[in-house]
């Protein structure tokens, strides 16, 4: 008896079980897309903030200082020690060698050219590398995005070169001249323009500058782009004084700072920094941009609760006659209210799943739409909503189905309430 | 005021207010809509101003250096800031090559320090330089000077001077490998002016490009540029950003209008009998649609007001929480609030009328 109620509940009385069903599917499906979005933007916008560059660099130990102002530049008396080129590929084998992005190495020598000495940087362009079976490209393509050529880039293997905007105005160069570099005649493919000190040098392939520095497989430098976690307090503490159980969880948190302890392991007689510049500042946008989408998530599943409680009150309250006539014939408060409560479940159960997929299909779309690439949404999600869903709709109608239950049946059924 | 207006407010108070607690789910549905959408355009509103502060943190996003070997004009920094406003920060930088007294080049930067500080947030520095002869020294640096007792010397150019070390600077690029003094005592000492203006100036990417011509062609002939990779950075993510807002905004509008909507018309749809009954004792299909009306725009009124008083709290909150920055209810919202308001409640108001017109009162009366 009590299964042919519910049944025939949900056959006969199609529009209002669609108007709450509807209102569950939306509520959910708004949920589930907010807190799929929310979670997921921190990581996209840590992606757009790549294209600022480097926010970690890499240099020998013992490495002299720069001393450069403007044209003036005083040498150190010994060309100190270079970072090993062959050990490069080593930087995706690091604990969090997926989140490195991109890296560059740069090794820097001067030339003499006819109206005085040119400053001449060796770089990856696009380099195609290999860590065990994983192959992959880097370079400042990559890394600096913002670079801007006039021209085509070199190829790594060539001896094509760019020349810095600056520097080409003031020798009289283009792009498709050559220029001398100490006897290698390099052809010109590009003018690089980058708002830096690149402008006045010349960009050329690793392999060209590391034969005019004589200094086989030397690097000066590398800089790395890698996604990071926002630094907090505990990413601050120094890893050699922590307990064995702090380390692990410090090593395995992608901070710039355990990336960088990592990237040292790579390198012996290294130091690995953050650049604070990049990796403090993302850290404030980071946690600015996605403690808010976190918010707005939270105060969309508040306002979607309250509205979906809204619609499953006013079904209810439109069915007192139902109760009036069931309370008349003999039924117990007790039928009566699980006779609702299954009616909600099941409508909960149908919608919550129909609103999940709904949300996760509107989330993909946001993503899509906003950062061209889709959002993963963790299966863990699904109870959690379903179980939303359960106590929004059940939470609803619970006043709705006291205050039906209150009534006089007379007085309902004469049409008097 | 004639008798079947005073009948109709009434009837209409009466609707309201003699129903016991039935307008109330209509109500509550109304303001969490308002209060929603109240909320999601304030914030809107702020983000761009918001995430545009947070990228100012990066420091300069312009600068301005004289071309090689020269100095920027004695006046620079007033030109500077009456082109592009007092808001922004100017500081200025002189370098030199001095020597140690280990005789070691190494380059000796003068700024103004308090400015740096403002301009330069994420330099960790362990203690900032108060006095004349203090001198801040980059983490690599520092270790070339030979520092005897907190105090070392430097030599320019045959004048040597001697300084007080207040703490050292990490930055993880260029800074570290300089020395920073006072601007003042820089030029005493060494001769030599500011060359460089770094510039952290307000607002958006646009307002910034902007404010590159203007500084142009207040000083000519220096090379103003913008800081590419930060602009670069602030314009993609604020433009990300202002979608992801506006997605989200349209979702959660459209939803909780839907849920209102069916809300609405089911409480409507349960008054057939009172639809009836006055039909039924001759009151105008006009007057009847009239009241409903009536009744949904008065209860859309007061729950856009409500609404609106809970959603820019709700904004205020998420601002404070989040960004530390305390908001101010954007008047402009409110009569778009209002407007979203009122139309949804009339048009959830029409669909159920529109079915109800179709229908004999008797046969409602009668209970078919």
């Amino acid at each position: 008896m009590f299964f042919r109620l519910l049944y025939q509940s949900f056959r006969r009385q199609q529009r209002r079980k669609l108007l709450a069903g509807i209102a569950v599917t939306l509520g959910v499906a708004v949920a589930t897309a907010m807190i799929a979005v929310g979670v997921d933007v921190g990581d996209k916008i840590n992606r757009e903030l790549r294209v600022y560059g480097a926010n970690i660099v890499v240099y020998p130990e013992d490495a002299a200082l720069q001393v450069r102002v403007g044209d003036q530049e005083v040498k150190p008396a010994s060309p100190g020690t270079y970072l090993k080129e062959s050990t490069l590929p080593n930087i995706k084998g690091i604990f969090w060698g997926h989140n490195i992005l991109a890296f560059a190495p740069f090794l820097e020598t001067q030339v003499q050219g006819q109206s005085g000495p040119i400053r001449v940087l060796g770089t990856y362009f696009d380099k195609q590398l290999r860590f065990g079976t994983e192959e992959f490209s880097t370079g400042v393509e990559k890394l600096y995005p913002w670079w801007k050529v006039q021209g085509t880039w070199p190829s790594d293997g060539s001896t094509d070169v760019l020349v810095g905007s600056q520097l080409a105005s003031r020798i009289g160069k283009q792009a498709g001249d050559s220029i001398d570099l100490s006897g290698v005649s390099a052809r010109i493919s590009g003018i690089v323009s980058t708002g830096s000190t690149e402008d006045n040098a010349v960009v050329a392939p690793l392999a060209l500058v590391q034969r005019l520095a004589h200094a086989p497989d030397g690097v000066d430098r590398i800089y790395v782009s890698a996604l990071t976690k926002p630094e907090d307090p505990f990413a601050r503490r120094d890893p050699d004084r922590m307990t064995a159980a702090d380390r692990d969880r410090w090593y395995c948190s992608p901070y710039a700072n355990s990336i960088a302890y990592q990237l040292r392991e790579v390198f012996p007689a290294a130091r690995a920094e953050q650049i604070r510049q990049a990796a403090q500042n993302e850290g404030t946008v980071l946690s600015h941009i996605s403690g808010m989408m976190l918010l707005i998530a939270l105060a969309s599943l508040i306002a979607a609760a309250l509205a979906v409680s809204a619609a499953m009150a006013t079904t209810i309250l439109e069915r007192r006659q139902e109760v009036g006539l069931m309370k008349s014939l003999g039924a117990t408060a007790s039928t009566i209210a699980s006779l609702f409560v299954c009616e909600a479940t099941l409508l909960a159960l149908g919608a919550g799943i129909l609103g999940f997929l709904l949300g996760d299909l509107i989330a993909q779309r946001i993503a899509q739409a906003v950062f061209h690439s889709g959002v993963a949404i963790t299966p863990v999600l699904l109870p959690m909503v379903i179980i939303l869903a359960l106590l929004v709709t059940i939470g609803g109608s619970a006043a709705a189905i006291h205050r039906a239950l209150n009534l006089d049946p007379v007085l309902v059924l004469r049409g008097d309430v | 005021m004639s008798v079947r207006a005073s009948m109709f407010l009434h009837v209409l108070k009466r609707g309201l207010l003699g129903r016991g607690n039935r307008p109330l789910i209509a109500f509550i549905a109304l303001t969490v809509a308002a209060t929603m959408i109240t909320a999601m355009l304030s914030l809107y509103g702020g983000l761009e101003n918001k995430l545009n502060r947070d990228f100012r943190s990066y420091g300069a996003n312009i600068t301005v250096a004289a071309p090689d070997g020269q100095r920027l004009p004695p006046d620079a920094l007033t030109r500077a800031h009456s082109a592009i406003g007092s808001d922004a920060i100017v500081v200025p930088f002189a370098f030199a090559i001095a020597h140690t007294s280990g005789d070691e080049a190494v380059v000796v930067a003068g700024t103004e320090m308090d400015q740096v500080r403002r301009l330069n947030a994420w330099w960790s520095v362990s203690k900032w330089p108060s006095g004349d002869d203090q001198a801040l020294a980059g983490s690599r640096a520092e270790s070339h000077l030979q520092v005897n007792h907190g105090s070392f010397d430097l030599d320019f150019a045959g004048r040597s001077l001697h300084f007080r070390q207040s703490g050292t600077v990490k930055t993880g690029s260029d800074e570290e490998d300089r020395v920073y003094i006072p601007l003042s005592t820089f030029e005493r000492w060494t001769g030599i002016g500011a060359s460089l203006l770094e510039i952290s100036a307000p607002g958006s990417r646009d307002q910034i490009a902007a404010d590159v011509s203007q500084l142009e062609s207040a000083l000519p002939g220096m090379q103003v540029r913008p800081v590419r990779q930060l602009l670069r950075a602030q314009g993609a993510v604020v433009s990300r950003m202002r979608s992801v807002m506006l997605a989200s905004t349209l979702l959660i509008a459209l939803t909780v209008a839907l849920c209102v909507f069916s809300t609405l018309t089911s409480s409507i749809l349960e008054r057939r009998r009172d639809f009836a009954v006055m039909k039924a004792i001759g009151s105008s299909q006009a007057t009847v649609n009239a009241l409903f009306a009536g009744e949904a725009l008065t209860i859309a009124l007061c729950a856009a007001v409500l609404g609106y008083i809970l959603g820019s709290g709700t904004a205020a909150w998420i601002s404070q929480a989040n960004f530390h920055a305390v908001v101010t209810p954007q008047l402009s919202v409110l009569p778009l609030v209002i407007l979203a308001n009122l139309a949804l409640a009339l048009l959830a108001a029409t669909v159920p009328l529109a079915r109800l017109q179709r229908i004999e009162p008797a046969g409602i009366l009668k209970g078919e």
